[in-house]
């Protein structure tokens, strides 16, 4: 993903803007990265450049867990504890 | 999953259609050349040009969809260009041709499988305007008035929720922006055996409207000058019914008054 796109990326749940950028990993684009809606507290990874913007129900909860744990020393706080749909809150022994 | 479900609530249809478009980019592969002339023949047979075949990568044209060479003909240097259900890519990198540097087009759609595919073209051929998301159409992650066009083709007619599917696309759109999109209706009642078919659902037919609901539609999310610039038959469903492909512009105007 570029970074200038976050120009008009919005939330798709609550279509707020603008949205909070995390690189993880860059190169040319985004490689691996976090973007937030800091009114939902809802997450959307960045994974193999893209981002993914899919409404909760699209979402596969497994997945979406690996993606936190692995980032999880550069993922703010509030998202891992609190973040939408899924957090690490009471999941820390899981994993 | 069942063959048939009576009513299906729309959870059940998306993740139908997911599934087997996901199952389609990664079962056909155009590296074959039959099936590969066979996808370039249609896409001659839908409108485009040979020129426009040679301008995009290979594995882009997977031989679906309907068609939008008008949609892409009328694309000015410098847009910002939506595609809505943009699968491989091929009409991304068509439209980014059109757009030039100074334009953007961006890809969504709601199967990882298209996406990455689409991605591993876009960077093969390093294409510099172009940027695609997992997203879904019904709940685009697009800021309100950001976009000039957005193109579709042969998409909508797959989604459970097409009055969303415009509302939405009216809110990202600037004013004077337009919709530009190919797609499947009916004329005729579609039979119930049809409709209730998972298979014909994922095969673009069971969800298509018929075309004055289609239309009707597309003005009730606001949308002005809506019309049909051209049609032509897609299939003799049977009896009752024509699928009739065609090709749809609307814009959005000043103010927000509803017809």
């Amino acid at each position: 993903m570029k970074k200038k796109l976050m120009d008009i990326l919005a939330c798709p749940i609550d279509k707020y803007y603008p949205l909070e950028l995390r690189v993880f990993e860059e190169k040319e684009e985004i490689i691996a990265g976090i973007i937030t809606c800091p009114k939902c507290l809802r997450w959307y990874p960045i994974r193999d450049e893209i981002p993914e913007m899919l409404p909760d129900e699209l979402r596969t909860e497994k997945d979406e867990l690996i993606f936190l744990r692995k980032w999880k020393e550069k993922i703010p706080q509030k998202i891992l504890l609190e973040g939408k749909p899924f957090n690490l809150k009471e999941k820390g022994k899981t994993g | 999953m069942k063959g048939t479900a009576g009513n299906h609530p729309q959870k059940e249809i998306k993740e139908f259609v997911r599934k087997r478009y996901g199952e389609i980019a990664r079962t056909r592969r155009s590296c074959c050349g039959s099936s590969t002339r066979a996808h370039a023949d249609a896409a001659l047979s839908m409108g485009y040009s040979e020129e426009d075949l040679r301008n995009v990568p290979e594995a882009s044209n997977m031989g679906l969809g309907c068609g939008n060479p008008t949609a892409l003909a009328s694309l000015k240097e410098g847009e910002t260009v939506l595609d809505l259900g943009s699968g491989s890519g091929f009409d991304v990198f068509l439209a980014a041709k059109r757009v030039g540097p100074s334009g953007e087009v961006i890809g969504i759609d709601m199967t990882e499988e298209m996406v990455l595919k689409a991605k591993a073209s876009a960077s093969k051929y390093r294409y510099k305007n172009v940027e695609f998301r997992l997203g879904e159409i019904e709940n685009l992650p697009i800021e309100d008035n950001s976009i000039d066009v957005i193109i579709s083709n042969c998409v909508i007619n797959l989604s459970p929720d097409k009055e969303k599917v415009f509302q939405e696309a009216y809110r990202v759109l600037k004013t004077g922006g337009r919709i530009m999109i190919s797609d499947l209706v009916t004329e005729g009642e579609l039979p119930e055996s049809i409709r209730k078919s998972f298979d014909a659902w994922a095969g673009c037919v069971a969800g298509a409207l018929e075309k004055n609901q289609y239309l009707t539609a597309i003005k009730r999310a606001g949308f002005k000058n809506v019309k049909i610039v051209s049609e032509r038959t897609f299939s003799e469903c049977c009896s009752q019914a024509q699928i009739k492909s065609v090709q749809v512009e609307a814009y959005k105007r000043t103010g927000r008054t509803k017809t």
